[in-house]
């Protein structure tokens, strides 16, 4: 054997071990995370009186019921806002988009949306619909900023999941006589539905962990459960932040604590159930179903 | 014949209607522009004010911060230094972020056996959606002490700073990094392994030049979330507002201050922060640009 082949077989070696350990890096950066906060937090967390205790301003003990209900209504009301329209933004990219100048310049325009800065999304919000929609901070407001800032992600994957639809049966469909709006309606969306499911729950992971985008739309603190879209919230997210930073409350590490160990259940929960409904739809395709 | 022009009206009502069904799925597909729009015009609006008041020199290209709270004029609103807090942060990130991210998309597409490769892709993906507030905490009460014990500095500052958006850009970097590799045609590599190659060399010498213009994406991606991210750098950044080369001095960057400052802004100050908003807009618009040139490159 040549110096120059076993030179090349330990550089080989000694590469492979450090691909291992960047591989592993990231792993063990994930662990690290979760274990922290879960450690710090976890009995906080999952104590009843801190999930459905009403928050206090300045005395301790304080729970966080009313955000997690903001939390979850803006994901709805966001999702009510923004589903319909990436819906119909996807079938217009996948079924009557020609490739040209026109989807070009859209594809163009979603790629500059997914690049700005949340905190831009923000600022816009507030003066859009804070301020000169005069809505004053509320669910509506942070629930329309946040439609338009998952906009992109929510339409490349319901896009794709429309594009996985086999032409087969869209030309089946047309041949029985069907219109193309027919055969969209009838047979591409239904055959793309559990796909589509499956893009949208990621989206939801992002609006529950997102803060930035609504300290300046829905608002920092509440002490009442909101009912109307157009009450004063205060999502989880923003409230850990403002109660790290702003916070007055003795115990706030106590909150901030729990409060992180919360968000970080509700996304992996979010995660998982993305991850079984995108695996039981595939093994669905495999078996033809 | 009456039935075949019973059929002939309800084929032209069908043809119109696809018609106005398309009509409105292109107006669905068109708010995207417009939301690009309204955003640009907003910003826009709501700095004029300070961009006529204090002049884009003083605005853009000083660094005196010296806001007045109750006399909003008489302040200063220059924000270079947050600018190169923004520019020295997320550099600092990119400098750990891009070896580490493409190392490990490289890592999962071609050195881990099948069953690691998933788990580290599916790591990386969890990764990408914990709360920039969970990352922000987790620097305080971890690196933060950190820093201070191994450098007895306060701890807060760039350098903690770069860190956590170290944990931001990792996710984009590696999936996009990933993609790309796996996109590379199977014939390449097994023509540099059939030549003797070994994988090392097939990775160095094959597969990273033929995947360069998507790494390149990818990581200016990866710094496009560096430079957004807001609440985990401003958690950890110490929110100082001078002008600063040191990892461990705190200061600010351009999402951070108006984060600070939002709450108790009015009139020109607050306008000053919007102005901070477009700035941050500006950079997202250069770096697609960027982006838009080395796609380019590649299909030239």
């Amino acid at each position: 054997m040549s110096d120059r082949v076993r030179d090349g077989r330990r550089a080989d070696r000694v590469a492979t071990g450090l691909f291992w350990a960047l591989g592993l890096i990231t792993v063990a950066l994930l662990a690290f995370i979760i274990l922290e906060i879960f450690g710090r937090g976890l009995t906080t967390a999952l104590n009843p009186k801190f999930i459905f205790g009403k928050p206090e301003a300045i005395k301790n003990g304080g729970g966080v019921f009313p955000m997690i209900v903001s939390s979850l209504y803006l994901v709805v009301l966001t999702l009510i806002i923004s589903l319909p329209i990436s819906l119909g933004a996807a079938i217009y990219m996948s079924e009557y988009a020609k490739k040209g100048r026109v989807s070009g310049f859209i594809r163009f325009c979603l790629d500059s949306l997914a690049t700005l800065p949340s905190i831009v999304f923000g600022l816009f919000g507030m003066a859009l619909f804070v301020v000169y929609f005069r809505w004053s901070y509320c669910l509506m407001a942070g629930a329309c900023t946040l439609a338009i800032l998952d906009l992109p992600i929510l339409l490349r994957g319901t896009e794709e999941a429309l594009r996985l639809v086999p032409n087969s049966h869209r030309e089946a469909s047309m041949s029985l006589g069907a219109s193309k709006w027919t055969t969209i309606r009838q047979v591409v969306v239904p055959g793309a539905m559990p796909g589509i499911i499956t893009a949208t729950i990621l989206p939801i992971g992002r609006i529950v962990g997102e803060s930035a985008a609504i300290i300046y739309t829905t608002g920092l603190f509440v002490r009442n459960i909101p009912v109307s879209p157009f009450d004063t919230a205060a999502p989880l997210a923003g409230y850990v932040w403002y109660a790290q930073t702003e916070g007055i409350q003795a115990d706030y590490i106590k909150i901030v604590n729990g409060g992180a160990a919360l968000l970080l259940i509700m996304v992996l929960v979010i995660y998982f159930l993305a991850r079984y409904l995108g695996k039981r739809y595939q093994e669905k395709r495999l078996l033809g179903g | 014949m009456g039935f075949s022009k019973q059929a002939t009206m309800r084929a032209i009502v069908l043809g119109d209607r696809d018609r106005y069904v398309r009509l409105v799925m292109f107006v669905c597909a068109s708010i995207s522009f417009l939301a690009i729009l309204l955003i640009f015009l907003f910003i826009l609006k709501e700095s004029l004010p300070a961009i006529r008041q204090v002049g884009i020199p003083g605005l853009f290209f000083s660094t005196n911060w010296n806001p007045n709270i109750a006399k909003p004029n008489a302040g200063h609103y220059g924000m270079l230094a947050f600018t190169w807090g923004t520019i020295m942060t997320t550099f600092g990130a990119m400098i750990i972020a891009a070896p580490l991210g493409i190392g490990a998309a490289i890592f999962i597409d071609q050195v881990a056996p099948e069953k690691m490769g998933r788990v580290v892709r599916r790591g990386i993906e969890l990764l990408a959606g914990i709360p920039s507030v969970v990352i922000g905490w987790f620097g305080i009460i971890l690196l933060i002490p950190l820093i201070n014990g191994l450098t007895g500095t306060a701890g807060y500052g760039v350098l903690a700073a770069s860190l956590v958006l170290v944990v931001m850009a990792l996710p984009t970097i590696t999936t996009l990094s990933a993609e790309t590799m796996k996109a590379i045609p199977i014939e390449l590599k097994e023509a540099s392994v059939a030549m003797g190659a070994t994988r090392w060399q097939t990775i160095y010498k094959v597969l990273v030049p033929s995947a360069r213009e998507g790494l390149i994406i990818a990581t200016i991606l990866g710094m496009g979330r560096a430079i957004g991210e807001t609440m985990a750098v401003q958690m950890v950044i110490g929110n100082a507002r001078q002008l600063t080369f040191s990892p461990f001095q705190r200061t600010s960057t351009l999402t951070s201050r108006i984060v600070t400052n939002m709450g108790e802004a009015t009139g020109v100050f607050r306008s000053a922060l919007f102005a901070q908003a477009l700035m941050l807009l500006l950079l997202s618009v250069f770096l697609i640009i960027c982006i838009r040139l080395v796609s380019r490159e590649r299909k030239a």
